[in-house]
């Protein structure tokens, strides 16, 4: 029982905290790149200074959209569809949306290359319609380092974006089960105080 | 104080009732934790009806709004993430429990004579939150709502002649679509209110008949003692360890139970590659899939439900005590979980190659141990009592046989 107790209380301590000066990148490549044809309709412009941009850089981001609007796709879901065959996703819950989260996300971006027909390809998503935007299959091997890093924040920043309160819900669980496993041990010993009655 | 429960006991029992039903309430001492599960059920239901009655306040039955709304409430909502995970992880949970509930109904023969309608009320329930947890489980509106809707309604079409009707009767349209939202969300509101007043005839039957027992045997009236303080406190100590488990999911992995594909809005022109049901609707989901025809497979999967109502009968056996006493009703109940378990895994994944196979087996198994029960027990008991038994529990089985044989 109490190795069970144990369990539970190292469960709750030591989680990675996400590394903020990536979440900020990831941030910028988000609305500077994808978002050229993705939205991310369920995060708004001041959500992002939680991530601790300031509101200058917030600001610079969002041109003349509006502080408190989503972070919509610059062109119009018609052009994109003339444009690509199909709307594409909006990236809000992507993390959570692909078995792979985060990981997933990554390798899609950096998985394009040039197939045999001189044809664009990926080899974690055959048949994508998404270019290969940050030109992955031309890049050297500085280029593609670069480029795999550009991957590794954006991704980071799909995560945050889909379960933003992921931070506030673990810091919170931890007082909350730390209560629980001390209630629970207050129980324990009620129990066999009452029962002992019964020898 | 007094004067004024003196002023109620008048006009209403209420002493009466505390005493009758809790501080008098005789309850065996012997109980194990595995009797524990039943008060935690009715906690769960209780952590369910209030987290909804707040999601409610805040999600939208439209097909246009309701995953929107759902986000909505994830993000904007002050600890509606809270409220939703608790939600959605306690469904989850709450089958954990009865499953684990009914296990216990089985292992020690709880479902015998005189508890016939106390395990039958219990089937209600497990339908009727069968039910209520699949009309739950479209509100999302994501594609694992949406088609699970879908198919599941369409295995009405088994029905014979009616089947096209029924299947559109039910979707209000010739598909899932806004009046299946609405429909589904009115009564996954009902419905828990119903399971509220089963959950009391459950109750009421319960204190009739009073709880079985490990040992198997009637207690002598000085080995039971009142439910309050000492079970209260037991149950209490129980719900601690469940509340850290259950909450652990709820802050650290409550994603745990909800399919990647659930997170895509609803599209009815996109099938996604592989429709699977929660995980407690797995077993069963793959003994629909065992069988080729779809009307054969409905109707097992419906008799693979049902067919826990017919255990008082099919248990011939006078042993009492369950599986404690009885080795080969002991071996089919653990080949029985972990057949479930089996099931369970081929329900997840295509049925391909060697899991077709596994799951035609398994379902056969599934059958196979409730057909052979009644055969099984009756020779059981002979070989049991031929071997020997503790004095009590003898002389209990004996005491049956006898006035069964003289009813004959």
């Amino acid at each position: 029982m109490f190795k069970f107790l144990g369990f539970c209380l190292m469960a709750t301590v030591g989680l990675a905290h996400a590394d903020e000066a990536q979440l900020k990148r990831g941030a910028h490549v988000a609305v500077e790149v994808c978002s050229a044809c993705h939205s991310l309709k369920y995060i708004k412009y001041n959500d992002l200074m939680k991530l601790g941009l300031t509101r200058a850089e917030v600001d610079a981001m969002r041109g003349d959209k509006d502080i408190g609007g989503p972070l919509l796709s610059q062109m119009a879901p018609n052009d994109e569809l003339g444009m690509f065959g199909i709307v594409p996703p909006d990236l809000s819950l992507m993390a959570k949306a692909r078995e792979g989260g985060a990981v997933y996300i990554h390798d899609v971006i950096t998985g394009f290359y040039t197939d045999a027909r001189g044809q664009s390809a990926n080899h974690a998503f055959p048949g994508i319609k998404m270019p290969d935007v940050l030109m992955v299959a031309q890049a050297d091997a500085a280029g593609k380092k670069e480029i795999d890093q550009k991957a590794n924040d954006v991704s980071a920043f799909l995560e945050w974006a889909s379960d933003p309160q992921a931070q506030e819900r673990t810091s919170l669980g931890r007082y909350v089960i730390g209560y629980f496993v001390f209630l629970t041990l207050l129980l324990y010993f009620l129990k066999k105080k009452i029962w002992r009655r019964l020898d | 104080m007094n004067k004024i429960v003196a002023w109620i006991d008048a006009r209403f029992p209420l002493t009466y009732f505390i005493k009758h039903e809790l501080t008098d309430y005789p309850t065996p001492r012997n109980l194990s934790y595995w009797w524990g599960f039943g008060f935690l059920a009715g906690i769960v239901l209780v952590i369910q009806i209030v987290t909804g009655i707040f999601l409610a306040m805040h999600y939208k039955p439209d097909s246009s709004l309701a995953f929107d709304s759902i986000q909505h409430i994830m993000r904007e909502v002050n600890y509606g993430w809270l409220i939703r995970y608790l939600h959605s992880t306690g469904a989850s949970a709450f089958f954990a429990v009865i499953y684990t509930h009914m296990a216990r109904t089985l292992y020690y023969g709880s479902y015998r004579r005189p508890r016939e309608l106390l395990w039958w009320t219990g089937q209600g329930l497990l339908l009727l939150m069968m039910a209520t947890a699949f009309m739950g489980y479209l509100l999302p509106w994501g594609q694992m709502s949406y088609w699970g809707a879908q198919v599941i309604t369409s295995l009405f079409k088994a029905t014979p002649v009616y089947g096209e009707e029924i299947v559109t009767w039910l979707r209000g349209g010739f598909t899932v679509d806004d009046p299946t939202l609405t429909r589904f969300f009115s009564l996954h509101y009902l419905f828990p209110f119903l399971i509220f007043g089963a959950v009391v005839i459950h109750l009421v039957a319960l204190h009739t008949v009073r709880s079985s027992n490990p040992s198997g045997i009637n207690l002598a009236d000085k080995d039971n003692i009142p439910f309050h303080p000492y079970f209260t406190i037991k149950d209490l100590f129980g719900l601690g360890i469940f509340m850290i488990g259950y909450l652990l999911i709820v802050f650290f992995k409550p994603d745990l139970f909800i399919e990647a594909a659930n997170n895509i809005p609803a599209n009815p022109m996109q099938t996604p590659a592989h429709i699977v049901p929660e995980w407690y609707f797995l077993p069963f989901y793959a003994i629909l899939r065992a069988v080729p025809d779809l009307a054969g497979g409905v109707v097992a999967m419906a008799i693979s439900v049902l067919i826990f109502a017919a255990m008082p009968y099919l248990d011939r056996s006078r042993i009492t005590g369950g599986a404690r006493y009885r080795p080969l009703y002991r071996t089919m109940f653990y080949v029985f979980v972990i057949d479930i378990f089996v099931l369970g895994y081929v329900g997840a994944h295509p049925p391909t190659g060697t899991l077709k196979a596994v799951g035609e087996v398994c379902t056969t198994i599934y059958f196979l141990i409730f057909l052979l029960l009644p055969f099984v027990s009756r020779w059981e008991e002979k070989f049991v009592l031929a071997r020997g038994l503790p004095p009590a529990v003898e002389a209990m089985a004996r005491k049956e046989i006898a006035e069964a044989e003289g009813n004959v």
